[in-house]
């Protein structure tokens, strides 16, 4: 275990919700709706702090018909905390580190459901956002200008502003009617 | 009017004892839901406050505004729930039930 999913761990159990949550699946497995009713919560409310003790690997859900059934990762509880809490940090680059974060929060700000929702001033963050665009493309494919409209579109609705930036900024590359995505 | 907007301000007194509760209980989260659930009574308090005497507003004016709400949050929760964004399915669910209790209060003789 890494000192970031150790981090998660604690995170997630900082919550008294999700420790009450913890505690009912020490009992055994439980769908959503009854978890609701035991701890007095709505099924969204519990589903948010599901997602959570999943997401730092302390529950699995899996599907019964229309429930989601819950049951607790043992493998991940049964460590010691002593073993948690000296887990070393994960071997990454500090500087790449700090522009994953960079980009991630670039991403969460200008974009909504995979939708664009401004152009950013900033070009550093105008870049970010355009790469996020540019991966829709597959490299070195050959497409016509009402394919590219067609696969902007959908992120943002002044499709031609970003199309003609993308190509100055050289991620796209136009060759008369034809555009590649080239970075 | 004066019974809904004291109604109102009990609702927004009874969530901010809740929000306390629940942070003194370690439910942070929970006590973020909280206080949008209490913001919402605050909107739709200063909403009625500031239509209920406008000439050419009132009781109406406040209604086909909560209604307005309602429609934007509704879609907000489509939204959400068709990307399985947990957290903003439950607050737009959380605004949609406040707005609802809200609506249930509207006094009758305006419904």
């Amino acid at each position: 275990m890494t000192q970031e999913n150790a981090l998660r761990i604690f995170k997630s159990l900082s919550d008294m919700s999700r420790l009450r949550i913890v505690r009912s699946l020490t009992q055994g497995d439980m769908y959503t709706e009854l978890l609701a009713e035991r701890l007095d919560l709505t099924p969204s409310t519990v589903s948010f702090h599901m997602k959570k003790l999943e997401e730092a690997g302390l529950v699995v859900s899996r599907k019964e018909q229309y429930y989601t059934v819950y049951s607790l990762d043992r493998s991940v509880l049964e460590q010691s905390l002593f073993d948690v809490a000296a887990s070393e940090p994960e071997q990454t680059d500090e500087q790449q580190k700090r522009e994953e974060e960079y980009h991630r929060k670039v991403i969460d700000s200008f974009f909504e459901y995979g939708k664009l929702r401004a152009i950013p001033v900033q070009r550093k963050k105008k870049l970010i956002c355009y790469e996020v665009i540019a991966e829709r493309f597959a490299p070195g494919k050959v497409y016509s200008e009402k394919e590219v409209n067609g696969i902007i579109a959908p992120v943002y609705e002044d499709y031609c502003t970003v199309r003609r930036d993308m190509i100055g900024e050289g991620i796209l590359q136009r060759n008369g009617s034809e555009y590649v995505r080239v970075r | 009017m004066k019974e809904f907007i004291e109604y109102l301000t009990r609702q927004i007194d009874a969530g901010r004892d809740d929000i306390m509760a629940l942070e003194k209980d370690g439910r942070q989260d929970d006590a973020d839901f909280a206080k949008v659930r209490t913001n919402i009574y605050e909107v739709c308090r200063t909403v009625t406050n500031a239509l209920k005497d406008r000439p050419n507003a009132g009781a109406g004016a406040v209604k086909a505004q909560l209604e307005r709400f309602r429609t934007a949050w509704q879609a907000a929760l489509d939204k959400a729930r068709e990307h399985g964004d947990a957290r903003n399915i439950v607050v737009e669910e959380t605004k949609l039930a406040a707005l609802a209790d809200v609506a249930a209060h509207f006094p009758e003789a305006d419904r």
